[in-house]
């Protein structure tokens, strides 16, 4: 290892974890991240002077604000930052309002898809050390993360996200990005899916914030109650988003995978989770709990609208691991490591387990290990970040500032595998 | 991406102890102050693998810790009417479920180190608990490379 080797034992690393959901910052070296803001943010046009300014609202509250004309987008696409522009506004809000830490004084990890492509890396390495002046970066994968803090470095990583599943292969701490599936069904899939299938039945789904009051009325009924006085002109991205946070609160409470393929008469006799919306209207679900989050293992059981998965999560696996040289697919099958937000759905690993059971060739274990917890597993790339970049013994693998001037932005393709 | 530890000369020469001279059976390493991979114990040549398994897991429920072991066991070629013994050595990552998130990250990041580090051991194993651990279950990874 030559060149500058960066710092010492305590560094006050920054890690970030960008998600498609909210976007996980912190100090390195503790357990979970300080904030988790959501990566979808306001852009509004500021019309009180004389030359129209773009201002952005970022962070929870800022974007459930009525606010007309309000569009609420998102500065990823498939993982990678899409929009610069936003995202340096993005971390501005972080630096200076919700870590309220300076820049250079702390070297950051930031965690990445693998199948990131090598100009954004040379991309999100440049705005770091060029804008914000950090003394050193470090670019690390989110399945090698996930995959050492759950103490496996050769494994299979299932990581279900809110816009993709992805099965990705990881041996010894490095991903075979050539073996990497995907698949774009992840919790946003499940949300437009719940929201469909509940328009279908007459439901209708109303932001909390609409609702003045509301009156308590037997199951089933049609809800009473009143829509508050809102702006006019609330933009129908905002609205979308206020829909997708109710559906997620259902999806979370009420959906269930089923243990196996899903059989109509076997979930007619599991039990029913009532379940009341903002607008007051509550019922009971019953066999659509297991009906909706079934195309995300058995695709053909149809999808309403929007993209049709093509492979369920069992055959992401089993097409990953085939991608896989031989020798090494009895480890992947051995080490099944599950993680992301969408994974805490009621049943996930157990169907994955019964799916995979069925797959797996007869010579070779199959064990899946997942983090008990939900937010063990909402955190896990960044948990894992935390810690990797907080050892002493990592100090000489940060991207220093003096290295990135004396070799160019490429460093980041030799320096952070 | 790995963590940047580094392994003590120690553990490469109790390697070669165990490999060329079968001085020792067995060794386990551990991470010294979260830097150096370096020898905690090494075993007679006379202890059994479970000797080895109870000091593996000897730090706790809360404890990881990576081993060397060199295994015996029997084995029948093809063609061949007796059977012969063999020897295999093998490293194992030893990460319970139950260590905590900081441990984990520290051995798994660390543990491709030592296996560069330790040249002509046949195969590492990953284990988290003790079906992958037990003498069964690393027999038969060791066997899933032989000619039958």
């Amino acid at each position: 290892m030559s060149g500058a080797v960066y710092g010492g034992d305590e560094v006050g690393a920054l890690v970030f974890d960008l998600g498609h959901n909210t976007v996980r910052a912190g100090y390195a070296g503790e357990d979970s991240p300080k904030v988790d803001i959501p990566s979808t943010i306001g852009v509004w046009l500021d019309a009180e002077d004389d030359v129209p300014t773009t201002r952005y609202n970022i962070g929870l509250l800022a974007i459930h604000v009525w606010r007309p004309e309000m569009e609420l987008v998102s500065f990823l696409k498939e993982g990678m930052v899409e929009n610069w522009d936003m995202f340096e506004n993005f971390l501005d809000h972080i630096y200076n309002n919700a870590l309220r830490a300076i820049p250079k004084d702390h070297p950051i990890l930031l965690t990445e898809p693998p199948w990131i492509t090598p100009s954004k890396r040379e991309e999100m390495a440049e705005l770091m050390f060029e804008k914000y002046g950090v003394p050193a970066v470090y670019l690390a994968k989110n399945a090698s993360l996930a995959a050492f803090a759950n103490g496996r470095p050769t494994c299979l990583v299932v990581d279900s996200g809110a816009t993709h599943t992805s099965a990705v292969p990881v041996h010894d701490g490095y991903v075979l990005t050539q073996a990497v599936v995907k698949s774009p069904v992840g919790g946003d899939y499940l949300s437009s899916q719940c929201l469909s299938h509940l328009i279908e039945r007459g439901i209708e789904i109303v932001p909390p914030s609409m609702v003045a009051w509301k009156e308590v009325t037997k199951p089933e009924d049609t809800p009473v109650w009143k829509k508050r006085i809102v702006p006019p002109n609330l933009t129908e991205s905002w609205n979308n988003f206020m829909i997708k946070e109710v559906m997620q609160d259902f999806q979370a409470s009420v959906l269930q995978v089923s243990d196996v393929s899903y059989d109509e008469e076997i979930v007619k006799t599991m039990p029913a989770i009532h379940y009341e919306f903002p607008n007051g209207y509550h019922r009971d679900f019953g066999v659509e709990r297991f009906k909706i989050p079934e195309p995300l293992f058995n695709p053909t059981t149809g999808a309403k609208a929007g993209i049709q998965p093509i492979l369920g999560v069992g055959s992401l696996v089993t097409t990953s691991v085939g991608m896989c040289d031989i020798d090494i697919r009895p480890a992947m099958y051995g080490s099944v490591v599950v993680t992301g937000g969408n994974s805490s759905l009621q049943g996930f690993t157990d169907r994955l387990n019964r799916d995979l059971a069925t797959k797996t060739p007869p010579s070779m274990r199959l064990k899946i290990i997942s983090a008990p917890g939900v937010s063990e597993r909402r955190f896990g790339a960044w948990t894992g970040g935390s810690i990797l970049s907080s050892l002493g013994s990592f100090q000489q693998l940060w991207v220093s500032k003096q290295e990135y001037e004396e070799t160019g932005k490429v460093i980041v393709q030799s320096k952070c595998l | 991406m790995a963590s940047g530890v580094t392994v003590a000369d120690a553990c490469k020469k109790i390697h070669e102890e165990i490999k060329r001279d079968k001085k020792h059976r067995y060794a386990i390493f551990y991470i010294k102050d979260g830097k150096q991979i370096d020898v905690e114990l090494i075993g007679a040549r006379n202890e059994e693998y479970e000797d080895f398994l109870t000091n593996l897991q000897a730090g706790g429920a809360g404890e990881c810790r990576y081993g060397l072991f060199d295994f015996e066991y029997m084995h029948q070629c093809q063609g061949t009417s007796e059977s012969s013994k063999k020897q295999k050595l093998f490293l194992i990552s030893w990460c319970p479920d139950t260590a905590s998130v900081k441990k984990k990250m520290v051995y798994a990041s660390s543990f491709e180190y030592l296996k560069k580090a330790l040249v002509g051991v046949q195969k590492s194993i990953q284990a988290t608990d003790l079906s992958e651990a037990s003498i069964e279950a690393v027999e038969e990874k060791l066997r899933s490379t032989d000619r039958q």
